[in-house]
């Protein structure tokens, strides 16, 4: 897989946050991680630098005076396919789901640890790099699959009959990686890269741990499971057909 | 039991019962008055000739012309009436007075009523069709006025005496329903007029949840009604702009504050010294946790969250789970049946970590249960810890309670905790009971209605 390092170039990011006690110093923090930094005060300011330079990726504070995050993440999907990760209050759950569902890419929750909004940065550079079509950010939209629905904003597993199954954190990121890609073969050292990309102190127990859990949930006989399959030398593959909704 | 109550409960029959027995007592008095003046009447037209007949047979008999055995009046030896007879002592008096107008003095006076007229005053020959006798109605009879002479014997006379209360009252009490058909119909209209919309204020005021879509009470009834409807409308859109107002406040000041909690965040990156920089991440964090536990206390009475059927069993393990992800020690039996529940998930969960997290901090380790009985679910969590005094078992539940002074910020946050619980619980119709174990430990019960 490329980086953009590797391309040669310094990857150009805009930052738009109104506060500067946080843009200021952020930026010196990404500065110092390795990108370029270009910081925005405003969504006119911002409109002005996208058009301005080539920006590879777009950091976003939802709640700003004016033209909020909301309205420019929408404008950016409309021109462009920079990819965007929003800045988020834990209270703005509805917000956040909105911006995801209008196609921004990740979130990180204030206050956020600097070295994980990076770690994502590198993640989402990577993956537009790698040429891939943008994927869908890991919270949006819901999945069905064998009469369940899981739901990404709102972290629900729904059965057939409308009642919500409570997931952890561990199984929810476990489970999301498997409809994510249903029929592949996953080993327990993929899923446990997959899942640890979000809150990755919830995540060091055994990944076998966690999937008898979730087939305790989901299987109709977890003795014999029919959902999520072992697969022999050690992997996991979700058999059955997923639809996003 | 039911008791049979007299005293309608509703405005319309208070005022429909009030204005019946007001019209009763009016009647009563009305129909008394009438009685009087009737027997007055009755007195003047029955022994106003009687007397005069009397008076004249007094003078004849004193000339000795009187013959005994014929005329109206007749000269008996002995009163003719009965002891037992009806007597009337006030007309009596009546013929006394006007005898003594007359310039006479008698002896004792007796009459009675009777329904037939003794034999000794029995009409002799044919009986003839008089208009007197036509007097006598059905229900009327005789009276009997015996009056003693000062030279002895007993001048007695008969006059027909119409006993006319029975029907008087049959008008009354037909004349009382008409009355009541006429009134009390209208009444009872104006007085469902004015409940009707009381009612609905009553059940609005008694339903309002503020935050949810209002539709204002129809204004209905009379003026007065229609002025109390349309304040009563006015002050729920005053009382929802505030709680607006408020929300809005307390985002803005969550905002604020996280905003240079953010800051912060992102400055210590700079901090070299790792052990240092973890531990200011933690305390930020914990600031970050408290700040949402208030705006989340604040915020409780209109929540966001819709309610939701979920597995309270799954809820409860999800938790658990998240809380051994992290390390801690937590167990709860992974059988536990489903348990099909409706409430609002996340603020849920949030009461039960915040119980688990409590346990956990202060008493090392939990044991969770869930337990279905037909009617209230119990949520166990049982600790191991030095447990809370009995006395200030209440107080726990109290924002901003910490039981130990001494306890270091790291540990003990600022409170909110079970507060929170409490306040999450509550909404849900259920109660938190705490108790204090015999072998040791706190057990900390959310017992949730089904």
């Amino acid at each position: 897989m490329l980086s953009a390092e590797a391309m040669g170039d310094t990857p150009h990011l805009l930052l738009v946050d109104d506060e500067r006690s946080i843009r200021e110093p952020l930026a010196q923090y990404l500065t110092k991680q390795g990108f370029r930094i270009t910081q925005a005060g405003d969504a006119a300011t911002a409109r002005t630098r996208l058009a301005a330079y080539a920006i590879d990726l777009v950091i976003l504070d939802i709640m700003m005076p004016g033209e909020d995050g909301l309205s420019l993440t929408r404008h950016i999907r409309e021109t462009s396919e920079i990819p965007v990760i929003l800045l988020t209050a834990r209270s703005e759950e509805t917000d956040r789901i909105v911006g995801l569902e209008m196609g921004a890419d990740d979130y990180v929750v204030k206050p956020f640890s600097p070295r994980e909004l990076s770690a994502r940065i590198k993640v989402i550079l990577r993956r537009a790099a790698a040429g891939g079509a943008r994927q869908h950010a890991p919270d949006s939209g819901s999945f069905a699959f064998a009469g369940w629905v899981l739901k990404s904003g709102e972290r629900a597993l729904v059965d057939r009959d409308g009642v919500s199954v409570p997931l952890s954190t561990g199984e929810y990121n476990l489970l999301h990686a498997l409809v994510t890609r249903p029929r592949q073969v996953l080993t327990r050292d993929q899923l446990l890269d997959l899942t640890q990309g979000r809150e990755a102190a919830a995540f060091d127990r055994a990944i076998d741990n966690q999937v008898s859990r979730l087939r305790r949930k989901i299987e109709a006989d977890p003795k014999n499971p029919e959902l999520i399959k072992t697969v022999w030398g050690g992997g996991y593959t979700l058999a059955a057909e997923v639809t996003r909704l | 039991m039911t008791r049979l109550r007299l005293w309608p409960r509703s405005l319309a029959g208070q005022m429909a019962l009030l204005i019946a027995l007001a019209l009763l007592i009016a009647q009563i008095i009305n129909f008394s008055m009438l009685l009087n003046e009737r027997r007055n009447f009755r007195f003047e037209q029955a022994t106003g000739p009687a007397v005069a007949r009397i008076v004249d047979a007094v003078e004849r008999a004193d000339q000795a012309q009187l013959s005994p055995n014929r005329g109206r009046v007749r000269l008996l030896d002995t009163s003719p009436i009965d002891k037992a007879a009806e007597h009337r002592p006030e007309i009596e008096r009546g013929i006394r007075d006007a005898l003594r107008e007359s310039g006479l003095t008698v002896g004792r006076i007796e009459t009675a009523v009777v329904d037939d007229r003794p034999p000794s005053l029995q009409r002799r020959g044919p009986p003839r069709d008089r208009p007197r006798d036509r007097l006598r109605r059905p229900g009327g009879g005789e009276l009997i006025i015996a009056v003693e002479r000062a030279g002895g014997g007993w001048l007695v006379s008969a006059t027909p005496w119409p006993r006319g209360e029975g029907q008087l009252f049959l008008r009354l009490i037909a004349q009382t329903l008409i009355l009541y058909g006429i009134i009390l119909l209208p009444v009872l209209w104006i007085g469902r007029r004015i409940s009707r919309p009381l009612r609905s204020l009553a059940s609005a005021a008694r339903d309002f949840t503020p935050g949810e879509v209002d539709v204002p009470i129809a204004e209905g009834g009379p003026q007065d009604l229609r002025e109390v409807v349309a304040a009563f409308n006015a002050l729920r859109l005053r009382v929802t702009a505030m709680l607006d107002e408020k929300d809005r406040m307390l985002g803005a000041i969550g905002h604020d504050l996280r905003t240079p909690l953010a800051a912060l965040r992102v400055r210590i990156e700079s901090v070299e010294d790792d052990a240092d920089r973890i531990k200011m991440a933690d305390t930020i964090m914990e600031m970050d946790r408290t700040l949402d536990d208030i705006l989340s206390l604040a915020r409780l009475g209109r929540p966001s969250e819709p309610l939701t059927e979920v597995d309270l069993a799954a809820l409860v393990d999800a938790v658990v789970e998240d809380f051994r992800d992290l390390g801690a020690d937590v167990t709860f039996d992974e059988e536990t049946p489903r348990l099909q529940m409706r409430l609002r998930p996340s603020l849920m969960r949030r009461a039960v970590r915040n119980l688990i997290e409590n346990a956990v901090k202060y008493g090392t380790s939990a044991a969770v249960t869930v337990q279905a009985a037909p009617s209230r679910v119990e949520i166990r969590v049982a600790d191991r810890g030095p447990g809370i005094p009995e006395d200030r078992l209440a107080d726990v539940f109290a924002p901003f309670t910490r039981l130990e002074t001494s306890r270091n910020r790291d540990t003990g946050g600022i409170g909110l905790g079970l507060a929170l619980a409490g306040a999450i619980v509550s909404d849900a119709g259920g109660s938190i009971r705490l108790r204090n174990r015999p072998e040791g430990g706190l057990d900390a019960t959310i017992i949730l209605p089904r």
